[in-house]
């Protein structure tokens, strides 16, 4: 028999002593200088763990954030809102509307112009960015916004314009916001590095987010970016910047007025003067009227603004539109609403039965702030207060969208920098929220994207983990992925019964809600904890 | 020791190959649907013969008989799409895109259990990291995600086999090795080009000068092993075998490629373009030129002005030179054979896993930087064994790594779509931060202790420059594109903006080779096998 060729191998010393040097490479030997991570068994960290030297964490991150901006394209190679559904397509349609308007119409007339057709209703910061946007796509193609010719276009050109607009948008503010976000609040609680890395991983690759603004189209990126740019200035203490902020942010999306009610709580329970209660009114009401200054040089000024508030605020619309997991949709099922209670009432109904569900868990938090000042009480509060906040008016308030879950699912994962050890239930009600979005990324033709990136998201953690130490947890994470299944093989396999049509949409939205609700309770016994 | 898995690898790719399924693919895609229709509905004996569709079975009977089984899975969804029909040109809608998508994708396994085998071969700690490492790199390699999962091909099953094949010739197993590379062959003819190293290195397992030996057992074990797979594959066909190989060689396709591939063609291709204006605009150039090549130079650039417009414009056919003498097959296939030759002496002598893995390294330079009608994927032939050898040490680093961003970013203009543009230029730049790091993590400080001169560390600050230089180059390409259909003036420069791209690859390539044979010649320590290769 031939055997190999037997050279001795030259084992010199400086062989040696790379291997050595080696061995001390190796990401075992390496952990020792740091706290071991909490997330170190989920496959995301065994991935990650060759960056744990501190001179390599910042390759880490910056493969962490070109990786999900990868995903994000490669999400954008599906379908959006309205693909093909003439002659009013969808929120793709409205959102290019918007750039094509605000780039050919002088400013008095971007709330006046054709309303039934997608009119502009979105506060002044989205048609500055559309207006941004729009300028940016009509220098490359002007066939891309065209005034009224570009009516429901859908060529590949301004298909990509847009996609890649949505991601831009998110890389500015959202990803940043993100990773500085992570950062302070695991410092604080003494988070291990590689954890905010793997912490950041999830952040970005959240389905839910990618879905609707890389998937069903929108700019949501931008409007929670700009809060997340908001949380970061209250982490720092910093109320004027925040203020700024958060102005700008309830002027993208009205739906920033989720949070409105716990900033102001925070706001209050951190001043020490009047002076700064004073410059933090001032800023409010400045930055309002910056933003809103083009429109008052403008044609009719008066009737501009007014149109602009009637716009935004739409009280002639349902108590909700389409199917969606909050309160009333879910205990319609039970109790008519709509034949019980004129508009009217509806709205008044809603109002305080949103006010009921803020209020506990506001004032808890305002005495839990007043009465404990550390940096770790400060900072959970922020987090939970937002989170819950959210929820209350997603449950209760009027005209929801099921997009809205988004505003509680982003501060609600933030729980993960303060302790990763809450990954499972971080994890369980991000498939919650998703979930709960299935029925409309099903319209949008996005169901392979939806089991995809789900199937990313849980992956990288582990997940879903059903370990968790108690009981009671334990059965109502079983409880609800059972439930989520249940729903997935129904709709999948059956036809809805023929006298209830939307039978399957209305356990969605079943299954959706409890989830949401435990956690809203939970977070409330969070909250008594601090 | 640390259990390094690639199946969490496998996982965290997947996401991505499947929402990859709805975007761009290209012809190929209608070729495999064609050949699985083919050997589906006709009899063996036709499936060489039949040309409806222009995208006629050209690949050998290993292939054909894996198109066949694909064939047998087909659902009835797909097959009602159209994807089992012969017609001109495919018919097909989503279910058979899922379909052939997910065929690549499964087939892709094979790829993760070979490179799994090969790391759990390894004998040491440290070589197992390495191979880890190795490994990723290959299983997640941007070029396989371009060339299979956007534009549409197998490469990674057959580079599987490729790798199989290295894995045994690693742990010694021979007529393992020769089977695996025998059914490569079988698979795929373009892997001939790599056939003469492994031919030299398995000939002189069995024969030896020092001592001198001559086991002939092993050599028919090895010889009738590689007979048996070749009969497998070709005995079906053996009435046909003449036009089998008509389909298999066709000589009849240009020089180039429709886009050159950045090889020493795309630089004499480019340097004539540039003798042209010279000629066109330099009185001085003209008068030397013309006393030294005599003045049939203006009849050629007028007689031949419609050949020449079709190369400027980049079609697949004949490309005519103006002033450089035109290359001939023969011209090409003698230097891709000298250089070949040339690479096998030193394996010959001493004829070493990493000698052989080298060898065929340089064998895959080659008939990539001198063959006949390259394309820019077959860059894969030339980066595979590189991969497998790029650890043993910092010095190997520097060419491949000047080799493998040179060669992926050549890839781009394979993918034209602008939906795609962000995954195949994100992806590939997270593989050159994640590889940049870890190899040379993995790879041990050069044997030599002799202090750097100073022209090797300008020689490593001009590869620096180089590899940074690819950002403006893409940046520059992409602004091209997106203005091109705003000024009609940029759409004519098409060509132009291809040809940058490949000239400026072609000389990433060739100086990765120039450094990889400065190594592979001069530096004979770096070729003895140690525990773990």
């Amino acid at each position: 028999m031939a055997r190999p060729n037997t050279k001795t191998t030259r084992r010199s010393a400086a062989d040696t002593k790379t291997e050595v040097k080696n061995h001390l490479d190796t990401p075992e030997k390496d952990a020792i200088d740091h706290p071991k991570p909490v997330l170190w068994y989920t496959p995301a960290f065994e991935l990650l763990q060759y960056f744990q030297r501190a001179a390599d964490q910042w390759t880490a991150r910056y493969v962490v954030v070109i990786t999900a901006l990868v995903i994000r394209i490669a999400v954008g190679l599906g379908g959006w809102s309205g693909k093909g559904v003439a002659p009013m397509y969808g929120d793709f349609e409205a959102q290019r509307h918007w750039l094509e308007l605000t780039t050919h119409l002088p400013i008095h007339q971007w709330y006046f112009y054709d309303l039934p057709y997608w009119g502009l209703d979105y506060p002044p910061l989205t048609a500055f960015h559309s207006w941004v946007l729009g300028k940016i796509g009509g220098a490359i193609d002007s066939s891309w916004f065209a005034l009224d010719e570009s009516r429901g276009i859908e060529t590949i050109g301004v298909q990509t314009f847009m996609r890649y607009s949505s991601l831009v948008s998110e890389m500015v503010l959202y990803i940043p916001g993100i990773l500085s976000a992570v950062n302070l609040i695991a410092k604080t609680f003494k988070v291990s590095r590689m954890d905010q890395i793997v912490v950041v991983l999830i952040m970005l690759s959240q389905p839910s987010l990618v879905l609707i603004d890389h998937g069903h189209f929108q700019y949501n990126s931008v409007m929670l970016g700009l809060f997340l740019c908001s949380v970061v200035e209250l982490i720092k203490r910093r109320l004027v910047v925040a203020s700024v902020w958060f102005v700008c942010c309830l002027n993208f999306k009205q739906m920033g007025l989720y949070y409105s009610p716990f900033i102001f709580t925070y706001i209050l329970s951190q001043l020490e003067s009047v002076t700064q209660l004073v410059m933090v009114g001032a800023t409010v009401i400045g930055t309002q009227a910056v933003i809103l200054t083009p429109f008052l040089l403008g044609e009719q000024p008066l009737a501009t603004l007014t149109q602009i508030v009637v716009r935004v605020f739409p009280f002639a619309r349902g108590l909700f539109e389409d199917k969606v997991a909050n309160f009333w949709c879910v205990s319609n099922v039970v109790i008519k609403y709509k034949t019980m209670f004129t508009a009217a009432d509806l709205s008044k109904l809603a109002l305080l039965a949103t006010l009921a569900s803020i209020i506990p868990i506001n004032a808890l938090l305002f005495y839990k702030l007043k009465s404990k000042r550390d940096q770790q009480t400060r900072i959970a509060a922020i987090v939970i207060g937002f989170t819950t906040t959210a929820l209350g008016f997603f449950f209760f308030s009027y005209q929801v969208h099921e997009k809205s879950i988004l505003l509680a699912l982003i501060p609600a994962t933030l729980l993960l920098a303060i302790d990763p050890a809450l990954i499972d239930i971080v994890q369980w009600i991000n498939n919650v929220g998703c979930f709960s979005m299935y029925p409309l990324l099903k319209r949008d033709e996005l169901v392979l994207q939806y089991w995809v990136t789900v199937f990313m998201a849980n992956w990288f953690v582990g997940a879903p983990r059903l370990n968790h130490h108690s009981w009671l947890w334990r059965l109502i994470m079983v409880g609800s992925y059972l439930a989520m299944i249940g729903y997935h093989v129904a709709d999948a396999t059956m036809a809805p019964p023929q006298q209830w049509p939307d039978l399957w949409v209305i356990i969605n939205c079943g299954v959706a809600f409890a989830g949401f609700a435990v956690f809203y309770g939970w977070l409330h016994y969070r909250a008594l904890q601090l | 020791m640390a259990q390094y898995s690639l199946f969490n690898v496998w996982a965290v790719s997947l996401p991505l190959k499947l929402l990859l399924m709805g975007g761009y693919h290209s012809t190929d895609f209608d070729v495999h649907r064609n050949w699985m229709a083919i050997t589906k509905n006709l009899p063996i004996a036709k499936w060489y013969f039949e040309d409806t569709n222009q995208w006629t079975l050209d690949y050998p009977p290993f292939f054909a008989y894996f198109e066949w089984v694909l064939a047998q899975l087909v659902p009835p969804v797909v097959k009602n799409d159209g994807a089992l029909d012969i017609v001109a040109t495919g018919n097909y809608g989503w279910p058979t895109v899922v379909f052939q998508r997910l065929t690549v994708i499964a087939s892709e396994i094979f790829l993760f259990y070979a490179l799994q085998t090969y790391i759990n071969t390894s004998k040491t700690a440290a070589g197992k990291r390495r191979a880890y490492v190795v490994a990723c790199s290959l299983a997640l390699s941007p070029a396989l995600l371009i060339c299979d999962h956007i534009h549409f091909q197998y490469n990674g099953m057959l580079f599987g086999i490729l790798t199989m094949c290295l894995a045994r010739a690693r742990s010694h197993r021979y007529v393992s090795s020769a089977f695996w590379f025998a059914t490569l062959l079988c698979f795929k003819h373009i892997y001939l080009y790599l056939a003469p190293s492994i031919f030299v290195w398995l000939l002189f397992q069995c024969i030896g000068f020092k001592p001198v030996k001559f086991d002939w057992q092993l050599l028919t074990k090895i010889g009738l092993t590689v007979i048996a797979v070749f009969a497998v594959a070709f005995a079906p066909f053996a009435r046909q075998l003449p036009q089998l190989l008509t389909r298999l060689f066709p000589f009849s396709r240009g020089l180039t490629h429709a886009y050159w591939a950045p090889n020493v063609w795309a630089l004499y291709s480019f340097a004539d373009r540039v003798l042209i204006q010279m000629y066109r605009h330099l009185p001085g150039v003209r008068l030397a030129l013309d006393r030294y090549l005599g003045a049939d130079i203006t009849t050629k650039l007028s007689a031949g002005s419609e050949l020449l417009a079709s190369a400027t414009r980049g079609l697949v056919g004949d490309v005519a030179f103006a002033i450089l003498p035109t290359v001939t097959p023969a011209v090409t296939f003698g230097l891709t054979l000298f250089y070949m030759v040339l690479a096998l002496i030193p394996l010959a002598m001493n004829p070493t896993y990493s000698r052989f893995v080298g060898a065929m390294t340089l064998c895959g330079y080659a008939s990539f930087l001198f063959g006949w009608h390259v394309h820019e994927k077959a860059v894969l032939v030339v980066v595979w064994p590189f991969t497998f050898i790029a650890a043993r040490d910092r010095s190997l680093l520097k060419p491949f790594s000047l080799l493998v961003s040179a060669g992926f970013v050549s890839l781009f203009p394979l993918i034209f779509t602008p939906m795609e543009w962000g995954v195949k230029v994100g992806y590939t730049v997270v593989w050159l931060m994640v590889f940049f790091v870890n190899f040379s993590k993995v790879t041990p400080v050069p044997r030599s202790t002799t202090p750097k001169s100073t022209g090797g560390v300008i020689l490593d600050r001009v590869v620096q420059w180089y590899v940074l230089g690819l950002v403006p180059l893409v940046v520059v390409v992409t602004v091209l594109e997106v203005l091109e259909t705003k000024y009609a003036v940029l759409q004519r420069l098409e060509f132009a903006k291809l040809m940058l791209t490949s000239v400026y690859c072609a000389v990433g390539v060739v100086g990765s080779w120039i450094g990889f044979n400065a190594l592979y010649f001069g530096r004979d320590d770096l070729w003895n096998d140690d525990d773990d290769a």
